[in-house]
C-alpha cells in the first residue's frame, strides 16, 4: 500500500491539451474515484498513473517513487479494464496466475494465491473455463481477481461497471467497496457515473476538461459544491439553476418572485446571479404564497419511495422531488417553497459565492 | 388436377431459382468438373501421344510411386517440396509474423512500409524470377556485386549453378516476392485484438518476446491457420518460381526439381528428350492433388483448434 501524488500533471496530444494541471493527493489506503463527463481527461489521468500514456509534464509518484519514467510492470500497480481485457486464450486460473508466471513464482505458490483470491470472489469452481464462457459480472470478477493476485501498492479501476446491467452494476458496487474496505489498498477508480462516485468513494475527484473542480468527501461536494459545475454534476435528478438578479430585498427570479435571503451575499445590487437548488429542497406550498415559486406541472413519476415533479418555472423546466405522495395532475398550478439554508449562490463565473 | 394459385406461384418461384442456377451449374460441370474428372479417368490409361490409348489400372501411379524411372525424379521433387515448405513456413510467415509486429507498433514512417512490404506481391511472378535471376548472376549479378563491393568475394558463387544454393536462392526469392502477404494477414490479425488486452499484458509483467509468445501469437491464431494452409497448398502446387529460375529440368542436375515441374515435364513433353505421357502425368497430378487435400484438411482441422473467440 503507498500513498499517490500527483504534482501539475499536464497531456498534451500534439497541440491538443487534454490535461492541463492536475493535482492529486491520494493518501495510503484511501478509495479516491475521478468522476467527470465523456472527455474530460479522467481516464487519460488514470492512464498515465498506470503508464499506459506518457505524461507531458508534471510529477506522477506512488510513494515517495517517481514514477514517472518507469515502465508500467514496475510500477507495482494492477489495473482492472471497463473491458475486463481478459486473456480469451487462458482459463480463469491461468488469468489470474499469469503475472505470478512472468515472474517465475512457483507453481505451488501460484495455485495459493490464484486459489485464495478466487475463493474471495467466489471464483473456485470457474477456475477451469475460459473467459467466454462466463457472464459479464463474472468476468469483472476475475479481472479484480487478476488484480488482486498481484497484491499491488495501488489498484486502478477504469469504468470497471460500465458494462454490466443495471442491477449487477449495483452487487458490484458493494462487492467492490467490501473489496477494498477487506484489503484496503489505495485504489484510484475511474467513471462518468456520479452515483457511482457518491456511494463508493471516500474523496472525489470532480474533473471537467482536463483540470480538476473540485476534490472533497461525497457529501461534503453535494452540501457545499465550489461551482456550479460540480452543483450540475454531483446529485441525481440534478440541481436546479434560475438566474436571477439581486436587489435590496433577496434575490429577484425571472416571474418576478423574490426570494428573501437570510444574509447578505458578497455581491452588489444589479449584479446576475444563478440560484441553485436540490430538488429534494423544494416544498409544496399554497399558490400565493410570498417567497414560494410559481410553477406548473407538466409530468409526475411515483416511484414508490418518492414523487418527482417536472414542472414549469421561471421560464424553464425544474424537477422537485417530494417524499411524500402527491395527487397532481399535469397542467396543476402550485408553488415551491425552497427549504431554509439548503440553496446556493453562484456567481457569472459560476463560483459558489454564497449558500442560503 | 387443377392447381392452386398457391401451388401456381411455389411452381412459378422454383422455375425462377432453376433459371438462375442452372446455367453456372452447366457452366461449371463443363469447364470445371469435367476436366477434373476425366483427367482423374486419364490417369488409368495409357496415353503417349495424340490419342488416349488402353486401360491399364493403376500402372500409371505404381510407375509413378514405384517405378524405376519415374520413382526417383518424383520422389526427390517431393523431397524439394517438403524443403520448400519447411523454408517458406519460418521465412515467409515467419518473417511476416515478425515484419507485422515491427508495423504494428507503428515505427517512423510505417505507412510507407506497410505498401511497400506488399509491392511485390502485385508483381508478376515472372518478373519476380527474371529479376532475381539477374540478381543472382554470377558474373553481373547484384548480389555476387555487392559481396565483391565489400570485400565478402569468397562467398560470392554461381547461386542458380551450385547444388548446395540453387533451391535456396529459389525459395529466398518466393519468400521475397510472397512475404508481404503473410504480412498484411497477420497484421490484420494483430489489429483485431483489443488493445485492453496487449495494455493488460503490459501491467502484468511481458517483456516483448513474453508478449509475443503467450499473448499476441495465440491470439492471431485465425490468421495462423489460413496462411499456413495456403502456404501447405502453394508449396506443393510450387511451379512459377522454379520454371523461370532454373528451367523446366530443375537445373542444376534435379536440385530445385519439384513436383509442378516434374508434372509439366511427365504431361505435356520435355523440350530435350520430347516425351509426353498423359497417363503418368494425370496420375502424379491426381496424387498430389489427394495429398493437398488430405494434408491441408488435415492441417486446417488441427490448427482451428488453437483459435478463440474474443
Amino acid at each position: 500500500m503507498a500513498t499517490v501524488s500527483i504534482r501539475d500533471i499536464r497531456k498534451s496530444f500534439g497541440p491538443v491539451s487534454i490535461i492541463k494541471g492536475v493535482d492529486v493527493d491520494i493518501a495510503d489506503g484511501e478509495f479516491v474515484i475521478l468522476v467527470g463527463p465523456s472527455g474530460c481527461g479522467k481516464s487519460t489521468l488514470l492512464r498515465m498513473i498506470a503508464g499506459l500514456e506518457d505524461v507531458t509534464s508534471g510529477e506522477i509518484r506512488i510513494g515517495d517513487r517517481l514514477i514517472n519514467d518507469v515502465p508500467p510492470k514496475d510500477r507495482d500497480i494492477a489495473m482492472v479494464f471497463q473491458s475486463y481485457a481478459l486473456y480469451p486464450h487462458m482459463t480463469v486460473a491461468e488469468n489470474m496466475g499469469f503475472s505470478l508466471r512472468l515472474k517465475g513464482t512457483s507453481k505451488a505458490e501460484q495455485a495459493t494465491r490464484v486459489g485464495a483470491a478466487a475463493a474471495s470472489l467466489g471464483l473456485t469452481p470457474l477456475l477451469d473455463r475460459y473467459p467466454r464462457q462466463l457472464s459479464g459480472g463474472q468476468r469483472q470478477r476475475v479481472a479484480m481477481g487478476r488484480a488482486i493476485v498481484r497484491d499491488p501498492q495501488v489498484f486502478l479501476f477504469d469504468e470497471p461497471l460500465s458494462n454490466l446491467d443495471a442491477k449487477l452494476r449495483v452487487a458490484m458496487r458493494a462487492e467492490i467497496k467490501e473489496l477494498h474496505h477487506r484489503l484496503k489498498t489505495t485504489t484510484v477508480y475511474v467513471t462518468h457515473d456520479q452515483i457511482e462516485a457518491m456511494t463508493m468513494a471516500d474523496k472525489i475527484v470532480v474533473m471537467h476538461d482536463g483540470i480538476v473542480e473540485q476534490i472533497g468527501a461525497p457529501l461534503d461536494l453535494y452540501d457545499s459544491p465550489a461551482n456550479r459545475f460540480v452543483a450540475g454534476f454531483i446529485g441525481s435528478p440534478a440541481m436546479n439553476f434560475v438566474e436571477g438578479t439581486m436587489t435590496e430585498e433577496g434575490l429577484s427570479l425571472p416571474s418576478g418572485t423574490i426570494l428573501p435571503l437570510h444574509q447578505r451575499p458578497p455581491a452588489a445590487v444589479g449584479s446576475a446571479l444563478t440560484y441553485g437548488i436540490r430538488p429534494e429542497h423544494l416544498q409544496l406550498a399554497p399558490v400565493g404564497t410570498p417567497g414560494a415559486i410559481p410553477a406548473v406541472v407538466t409530468v409526475v413519476e411515483p416511484s414508490g419511495l418518492d414523487t418527482t415533479l417536472i414542472v414549469k418555472a421561471e421560464g424553464g423546466p425544474m424537477t422537485v422531488v417530494l417524499r411524500e405522495r402527491v395527487s397532481l395532475r399535469p397542467g396543476d398550478a402550485i408553488a415551491l417553497r425552497p427549504v431554509a439554508n439548503q440553496s446556493h449562490l453562484f456567481d457569472a463565473a459560476g463560483l459558489r459565492i454564497a449558500s442560503l | 388436377m387443377p392447381v392452386s394459385p398457391k401451388q401456381a406461384r411455389t411452381l412459378k418461384h422454383r422455375s425462377w431459382v432453376a433459371f438462375l442456377v442452372l446455367p453456372p451449374i452447366v457452366f461449371m460441370s463443363l469447364f470445371v468438373v469435367y476436366p477434373i474428372l476425366s483427367a482423374f479417368a486419364y490417369a488409368f490409361y495409357e496415353w503417349r501421344g495424340l490419342a488416349r490409348g488402353e486401360f491399364v489400372g493403376l500402372a500409371n501411379f505404381r510407375e509413378v510411386l514405384f517405378g524405376a524411372t519415374m520413382a526417383p525424379v518424383v520422389w526427390n521433387a517431393f523431397s524439394h517440396n517438403v524443403q520448400t515448405l519447411i523454408a517458406l513456413m519460418i521465412i515467409q510467415n515467419g518473417g511476416g509474423f515478425l515484419l507485422a509486429w515491427l508495423l504494428y507498433k507503428e515505427p517512423f514512417g510505417f505507412r510507407f512500409h506497410r505498401v511497400a512490404v506488399f509491392v511485390p506481391v502485385v508483381l508478376s511472378t515472372i518478373i519476380v524470377g527474371f529479376l532475381w535471376k539477374l540478381f543472382l548472376n554470377p558474373n553481373f549479378g547484384l548480389v555476387n556485386q555487392a559481396l565483391l563491393a565489400v570485400g565478402l568475394d569468397f562467398l560470392a558463387r554461381p547461386w542458380l549453378g551450385d547444388s548446395a544454393t540453387a533451391l535456396g536462392a529459389l525459395i529466398l526469392a518466393n519468400a521475397w516476392h510472397f512475404i508481404g502477404f503473410p504480412t498484411l494477414v497477420y497484421l490484420a490479425g494483430m489489429q483485431r485484438i483489443p488493445s485492453d488486452i496487449i495494455e493488460a499484458a503490459r501491467l502484468d509483467g511481458t517483456s516483448e518476446w513474453q508478449l509475443l509468445k503467450t499473448i499476441i501469437w495465440p491470439l492471431v491464431a485465425p490468421s495462423t491457420t489460413i496462411l499456413f494452409t495456403l502456404l501447405f497448398i502453394g508449396a506443393f502446387n510450387w511451379f512459377e518460381i522454379p520454371y523461370v529460375m532454373a528451367g523446366l529440368d530443375g537445373s542444376p542436375y534435379g536440385n530445385t526439381d519439384v513436383l509442378g515441374l516434374v508434372f509439366y515435364r511427365t504431361a505435356f513433353g520435355n523440350q530435350s528428350a520430347s516425351i509426353q505421357n498423359f497417363g503418368q502425368g494425370s496420375a502424379l497430378a491426381t496424387l498430389i492433388f489427394l495429398f493437398i487435400v488430405v494434408f491441408a484438411s488435415m492441417l486446417t482441422l488441427w490448427l482451428r483448434r488453437r483459435e478463440i473467440q474474443f
